[in-house]
């Protein structure tokens, strides 16, 4: 406590400010790393990204062009192709590995997109209150009861299909969660004093939500947001397998709806079905895991009962 | 924290997947003692996967619908089974008048509809006048009644139908005859008959469930004498994987439309026969040479450059068509040799003589090309002679595989000879907007030909180009060209053979030098069937053709159960009792459905391009 009262004397608030946090970050990492399970998902995420962000370095486009593919049609792994080939005799390893990249962009972006919805109208629901929150909430609610699955395949219907349309269509289905969520978090920090006193101090409403509201829910929305990934991330999949999907970009959904397309299930080509399979269930369960770990440590308050 | 429904949604979809392979691990079912006393029903159980849009002859076009109708109803005159020559059915014989607009067709005696009522010319005056006087009767195959001038039935075994102009399809019409004294009562001619259907052919429908089942029974009094099977039933299976399970599980004897992948898969099974059949459908690119509407006026947004006819042509010599069949379809079609009518049909196949031939070459491409103007951009891309980048749109039907296999090796081709290719997906009904209106580049398109080449060779003509709504024609390629148009009338007038095939070939040359179409393949007609249940079928052509989906009804009468003629009916007796088997596959299709439903509902649907 002396060491606070002697920096609060030498130190300008802003860097106080950011004494604390840095204070705060290391205790979160602290308490991050005695999760075992954490630290495996951060690892195997780290590793995914890399080989994402990676793999026009260390691996040849080319491979994913039909027109120069070298492998037989549908042939089992051996020693050339480690996973076997595809309908076309590209290398399944590859296409994956691809897949990586527009699997990881589609789950980050539609889960970025669907917590800053769910952030943005959950705030302004707790803040306003009254009818606005009414009327908020009564979309929230529509939203909440429609299947998201029937509403984003409708979406990537009616769309041009590419990967901005993924990214949307999962993106304006999985929002009202998170808006809910932030509501509720929303209304508990504004019910603290201090906002009531910064209220009296003359602070407008931009004010308060932005100085004192959107800190205190931010960790909550942090959390949300790694485990939509995941979320987002199967969807993607499911979007992709069903066929709706951009059927020129390599995904891991893709691959799997190619290999239904192809009969791959029939034939007994497991090479062709299993490696996006357990991609998908690994970086999910990774981004699952982070978030759990993450949820414990950033809000008790979410903290399951033990 | 968040609701896991999208675990559900891909649960669903894994689910779907394993219950459509499931079968493949249940032990076969051992065949059922049958009731000793009651003679044993033959059914053939059909698997297909294509759906029934009307039971109504008038308005129906999908495939499988034509097909069915094709065997309830009989016709004036049939494709043979042998080698397709028009041959006699309910009409015995017919002439001419020496102006050849005058046709007489003399009915067969003693034929009878299905209810016990006699047919005579009556119906077929009925059926043809119908369709002269109610537009909504032209709906499926107006385009054989177009030119008629009058239909009557001069006593009951005459028919006498005068043609405006002379007319070489008379013995193709490919128009199910109707009974008169059931359709005389419909109120609504474009609506459903009353089950079961009154019917002439050699099986008659009495029970449909939409997407679920037609059930068909013999005509016993069938004038060619009853067929060798009790019941064609044809099964709807939502997914092709499960229909071919389904047929190794003995649940369905008949499978067709399969792909190499699911027939390479069936050559290791015991139990099954397989039939490669050669089919009479082509799959070609269009090149929209710059649309134009049947006033001549222009239509949709084609690129202009198009129009110079050595462009199309170092398009079409960059395509490497071989590759193209062999890595979509394996061995299973025959890469487009510059035929438009598909090699089945021998008489009318033609093929380009090698100083003519644009075949796979793409140097000469580039140097075309280059000969041309097209100077290459910095990127390699070659500008038109507005100075403009070559882009061009490729529009693929999203619901074909073959299609979305395929269309990376075009846009690899046509990259190699410097032209950008932006590939665009769509359903099927977007795919028929877009072409029938002009608005594409390049599009995946695809015809079946009847024996009789006119259905094809009309879609070339400049009356096929729609009105300024992009409503009201059928165009293929846009293609206006007079010389083609003027061979078109001559050929239809033209009763020689030989001539006419001549005419015909001369016509496919010219659109071959325009190149506003690259043949791509002429895939075969895949079927497989459980010769443990049925020993033969009857193919068209005979041999080398298919059993279903025949322009006739030979191959389900000619079926032949295994064991028929000889000593024992053993193998007979476990197709016995198949009403519980049936609707347990029927079950199992339903839930397949249910689960797959939401999204495969608004695929599969049947467009222009597998119309008849």
């Amino acid at each position: 406590m002396s060491d606070e009262g002697v920096s609060l004397k030498t130190l300008s608030p802003r860097a106080l400010a950011w004494q604390r946090r840095g204070r705060a970050a290391a205790a979160a990492w602290r308490e991050f790393s005695s999760s075992k399970s954490g630290l495996v998902g951060l690892g195997v995420l780290v590793l995914a990204v890399l080989l994402a962000l990676l793999a026009p370095v260390l691996s040849n486009e080319d491979g994913l062009d039909v027109t120069k593919a070298t492998g037989g049609r549908m042939r089992p792994p051996d020693g050339n192709f480690w996973l076997g080939t595809d309908v076309d005799g590209r290398s399944i390893l590859l296409l994956t590995w691809w897949g990586t990249r527009v699997s990881l962009l589609i789950g980050i972006s539609a889960a970025l997109l669907s917590v800053v919805i769910g952030t943005v109208i959950g705030i302004i629901a707790a803040h306003y209150g009254r009818w606005v929150s009414a009327v908020l909430l009564r979309i929230v609610d529509f939203f909440l009861v429609l299947p998201s699955l029937v509403l984003a395949i409708a979406l990537s219907t009616v769309l041009e299909p590419g990967i901005g349309t993924i990214i949307v269509a999962i993106g304006l289905t999985s929002w009202p969660s998170a808006a809910r969520l932030v509501r509720a978090q929303t209304l508990t920090v504004e019910a603290r004093p201090y906002i009531e006193r910064s209220r009296a101090l003359g602070g407008g409403n931009l004010h308060i939500i932005v100085k004192h509201v959107l800190p205190a829910v931010l960790p909550l929305v942090f959390v949300n947001a790694t485990l939509a990934v995941g979320n987002a991330i199967v969807a993607e999949s499911t979007l992709a397998f069903l066929g709706l999907g951009d059927p020129f970009q390599t995904s891991w959904g893709g691959i799997l709806h190619n290999a239904t397309v192809d009969s791959a299930a029939l034939a007994g080509a497991w090479w062709y079905l299993l490696p996006p399979g357990v991609a998908i269930g690994v970086v999910v369960l990774a981004f699952t895991l982070c978030g759990r770990a993450l949820e414990t440590v950033l809000n008790p308050r979410l903290r399951e009962p033990r | 924290m968040q609701p896991r429904r999208w675990g559900i949604g891909l649960a669903a979809g894994v689910s779907a997947l394993a219950l459509a392979l499931a079968p493949a691990m249940v032990p076969q079912v051992a065949p059922t003692a049958q009731a000793q006393n009651a003679p044993a029903k033959k059914v053939l159980r059909i698997g297909v996967t294509q759906e029934v849009d009307s039971l109504n002859p008038y308005i129906a076009i999908y495939l499988l619908s034509t097909n069915i109708l094709r065997t309830n109803y009989d016709y004036l005159t049939v494709f043979g089974q042998k080698n397709m020559a028009p041959e006699g059915a309910l009409a015995e014989s017919w002439e001419t008048s020496p102006d050849k607009l005058t046709w007489t067709f003399h009915m067969r005696h003693g034929v009878k509809w299905s209810d016990g009522q006699e047919l005579t010319a009556k119906d077929p005056a009925f059926t043809f006048n119908t369709m002269l006087t109610n537009e909504t009767a032209r709906t499926a195959n107006g385009s054989y009644v177009a030119n008629f001038e009058s239909v009557t039935a001069t006593d009951p075994y005459t028919l006498v139908i005068k043609t405006k102009k002379p007319q070489a399809t008379m013995l193709g019409l490919d128009v199910p005859i109707v009974p008169e004294h059931v359709y005389s009562k419909m109120k609504d001619i474009g609506g459903e008959p009353p089950m079961p259907l009154v019917g002439s052919g050699p099986f008659t429908v009495t029970e449909f469930k939409a997407d679920q089942f037609v059930k068909m029974v013999a005509n016993k009094s069938y004038w060619r004498g009853a067929p060798k099977v009790d019941e064609v039933d044809f099964i709807y299976y939502k997914n092709s994987d499960a229909s071919v399970q389904a047929l190794r599980n003995g649940e369905v004897d008949l499978v067709n439309k399969l792909s190499a992948t699911q027939f390479d898969v069936l050559k290791n099974e015991p139990n099954v026969t397989l039939n490669n059949a050669k089919d009479r459908r082509f799959n070609e690119l269009v090149i929209n040479p710059g649309a134009t509407t049947s006033s001549g006026e222009a239509i949709g947004n084609g690129n202009p450059a198009l129009k110079d006819v050595a462009l199309r042509r170092a398009i079409a010599q960059a395509i490497d068509t071989k590759t193209l069949t062999q890595k979509v379809y394996g061995e299973y079609a025959l890469p487009g040799d510059g035929s438009y009518v598909p090699p089945v049909f021998s008489d009318f196949h033609w093929t380009p003589a090698p100083a003519q031939s644009h075949q796979f070459n793409p140097t000469a491409a580039n140097a075309a090309l280059d000969a041309a103007g097209y100077k290459r951009g910095s990127d390699g891309i070659r500008l038109d002679h507005s100075g403009k980048p070559l882009n061009l749109r490729l529009l693929t039907h999203s619901e074909k595989p073959q299609e979305q296999q395929g269309a990376p090796y075009i846009r690899g081709w046509l990259h190699d000879i410097g032209i950008n290719v932006t590939i665009q997906p769509l359903s099927d009904n977007k795919i028929n907007e877009a072409t029938t209106a002009g608005q594409f580049d390049l599009t995946y398109s695809g015809w079946s030909s009847s024996p009789d080449p006119d259905n094809i060779l009309s879609l070339q003509t400049c009356s096929a180009r729609p009105n300024a709504q992009g409503k009201g024609g059928t165009p293929d390629t846009f293609m206006c060209d007079k010389a083609y148009d003027d061979l078109y009338a001559q050929q239809l007038a033209e009763f020689d053979r030989a001539k006419r095939i001549d005419i015909v070939k001369q016509m496919q040359s010219r659109l071959y030098d325009n190149a506003v179409n690259v043949m791509l393949y002429y895939d075969d007609s895949l079927e497989a069937y459980r010769k443990d249940k049925f020993a033969s079928f009857a193919t068209q052509p005979d041999p080398g053709g298919t059993i279903t989906y025949q322009q006739g009804y030979w191959g389900y009468y000619g079926a032949v159960p295994a064991g028929e003629g000889g000593a024992s009916n053993a193998s007979s007796q476990d197709s016995g009792s198949n009403t519980g088997l049936i609707l347990g596959v029927i079950g199992g299709v339903v839930v397949i459905a249910a689960v797959a439903g939401v999204v495969v509902a608004r695929r599969r649907k049947s467009t222009a391009d597998e119309r008849e």
